[in-house]
């Protein structure tokens, strides 16, 4: 019981530690580039329907709901979570290594395994706070283009913030055991993001349970945007699990990625190269 | 943790919960029923049953006058001006001008256990009551008064169809100076109840947010209880079967140079919602994959969007005034082609 609280104390003084070095790190201005481009081009439809009375596309009307239900797919779920994930959860402990000051948090009197949990909630609280009020903004800025209603939205809308922070939260996990075992964590979890799971995702067969990508998709209240080929691939080998099933995998992958990431940083010896 | 950081935490947190408060008070002060009663759909529809599984409404003025009808009139043969002028000769009924809107509706027949319907339209315009009454007479139609209005019965009872024990018979009443109302005569009779009542459609909450949502810009629309449609359709098992459980739906369209619309259906929970959008949007994808080497099926292809989150699946589409110009030439030359 002791031991457990003492655990929790230290990962709390390395949450404390880490987050303000997160938040205003150079990798903090990709991170507002990133969730800063959905709220500007919210933004730019806001004016446009302003100036033009509303929003045709393709000849059709387009209305709120619709385009904010193609930037959650197409700009928060497909690109800035799994993107930020990747940048933030492989570096958790590989910028320690890189930069020598791992040492300093090792010859502490603290667990191994606080330090890599500590600021894995850094990075959960700093990507959380930076996207989940970005997405925010979008919805009141688009949502009531087109005789949207915020009122029908709104249900949506909070399945869609639980939606991005549990992403945000998994994929952490996941890069974050590839930034404690790999040497090159950065090239493997690009790999995984830009080729594993895009290719994975629309071959038929089980394989696609073997992504965080199929279980995140099931959660989606939105339509799945038509992009082509892609869309017809993906219907033609529809396979979506239920919600129980996706809920259940993805913490089972949470919790499993996770504790495997403390248990390496525990047992790895890291050399420091000269 | 700095002050610095104190403070963004903060910022953040502050956008995300007024956000949500803003949400919420949304969501809660949205949702009222009574909120939509003075302000939804056109006035006639206090005529329309509570319980009513379809209402669909059409400004027909706005078609007749509308780019897209000039266009359609140029390629039509002229036997439809003709049928027009026989018509306004007997009736003294301009279709053209003397219609401004027509609201319908379609209620299940009371005991019969929702596999049988009723319905009725009314028409708002300009009528001469006397001569259609005269006409009807002519044509052995007898009149019966109810609550004040004149029923018209054009087809006398002997001949009615029988239809789930209920006798089917056609009635023509003008319940308002300038609203005509023709239908079956029991949901003609129901809808004066329902008038003289004050208890209408406008008290069903989940439909009229639903017309809230689909009336403004649109020309035409309807809404409606999907489920209970399909039900009376008599649809093959095989199909009816394979159809997502879908609750509403919802149709909006506005014509002008072309037409463009939107379909919504809200299905009975999200898992069946999903089913629905993925073949959509398959039968799009395959759709436009064989469209290639046809630019007017293309462009009209490009304007289909599948949209729709939660329970909900829309598809809104648009026929431009390009690909109606080129319907147009097509049906010139099949006419000319002999």
């Amino acid at each position: 019981m002791r031991h457990a609280q003492s655990y929790i104390t230290s990962a709390v003084r390395v949450f404390d530690l880490s987050l303000g070095q997160m938040l205003w790190s150079r990798r903090s201005i990709f991170m507002a580039l990133v969730v800063g481009a959905p709220v500007l081009i919210a933004l730019a439809v806001r004016v446009v329907v302003g100036l033009a009375g509303n929003l045709q596309m393709g000849g059709g009307h387009v209305t709120g709901p619709a385009i904010f239900g193609g930037i959650i797919w197409g700009i928060y779920l497909r690109f800035a979570v799994p993107i930020l994930a990747v940048f933030y959860g492989t570096g958790l402990l590989a910028d320690e290594v890189e930069d020598r000051t791992i040492t300093y948090l090792f010859s502490r009197p603290i667990p191994r395994g606080a330090v890599m949990l500590g600021k894995y909630l850094a990075y959960l609280a700093c990507t959380v706070m930076v996207v989940l009020p970005s997405v925010m903004l979008v919805f009141l800025l688009i949502i009531p283009v087109g005789g949207g209603r915020i009122a029908a939205a709104f249900p949506d809308l909070v399945t869609d913030l639980a939606l991005l922070a549990l992403g945000l939260a998994v994929y952490g996990a996941v890069f974050a055991l590839v930034g404690a075992w790999f040497k090159r964590p950065l090239v493997v979890g690009l790999l995984f993001l830009f080729a594993w799971e895009p290719v994975i995702l629309v071959v038929p067969g089980y394989l696609k349970r073997l992504t965080v990508m199929y279980y995140l998709q099931a959660l989606v209240p939105h339509a799945m945007p038509q992009d082509g080929a892609i869309s017809f691939l993906q219907s033609l080998f529809r396979d979506v699990p239920s919600l129980p099933v996706a809920l259940g995998a993805l913490a089972l992958i949470l919790v499993g990625f996770l504790a495997l990431a403390t248990r390496v940083v525990e047992r790895r010896e890291y050399v420091l190269e000269q | 943790m700095t002050q610095k950081t104190r403070y963004f935490m903060f910022a953040s947190a502050a956008v995300l919960v007024g956000g949500l408060c803003t949400g919420l008070v949304a969501y809660y002060s949205g949702f009222g029923t009574t909120m939509f009663r003075q302000t939804s759909g056109p006035a006639e529809l206090a005529y329309v049953p509570a319980d009513a599984a379809v209402v669909a409404y059409a400004n027909v003025h706005d078609v007749m006058t509308s780019e897209l009808r000039r266009r359609l009139q140029e390629v039509m043969p002229p036997d439809e001006e003709k049928g027009r002028e026989e018509f306004k000769s007997h009736t003294g009924i301009d279709l053209e001008t003397d219609i401004d809107y027509v609201v319908a509706s379609m209620t299940p027949r009371p005991g019969d256990q929702g596999r049988g319907e009723m319905g009725f339209v009314a028409f708002r315009g300009r009528f001469d009551e006397v001569r259609l009454e005269g006409l009807a007479r002519e044509h052995g139609a007898t009149v019966e008064d109810y609550r004040g209005k004149r029923l018209i019965r054009i087809t006398k009872a002997a001949e009615a169809t029988e239809h789930s024990g209920a006798a089917r018979v056609p009635v023509l009443t003008f319940v308002e100076p300038g609203l005509a109302m023709f239908g079956d005569e029991a949901a003609v009779r129901h809808a004066i109840d329902t008038r003289a009542d004050g208890r209408s459609v406008l008290d069903n909450g989940e439909l009229m947010t639903l017309v809230t949502d689909v009336e403004r810009g649109a020309n035409a629309w309807a809404v409606g209880r999907f489920d209970l449609l399909a039900a009376q359709a008599n649809l093959p098992e095989g199909v009816a079967s394979r159809i997502p459980p879908i609750k509403w739906f919802a149709a909006r369209g506005s014509v002008n140079g072309g037409v463009a619309g939107t379909f919504r259906a809200e299905a009975n929970d999200e898992e069946a919602a999903r089913n629905l959008r993925d073949v959509i949007n398959g039968f799009m994808a395959l759709a436009r994959l064989q469209a290639g080497s046809q630019p007017e099926l293309q462009g009209m292809l490009q304007t289909m969007t599948l949209g729709g989150s939660g329970r909900t699946v829309e598809l809104s589409f648009a026929i431009p005034s390009e690909v109606i110009d080129a319907l147009s030439a097509m049906s010139k030359g099949a006419h000319k082609a002999p």
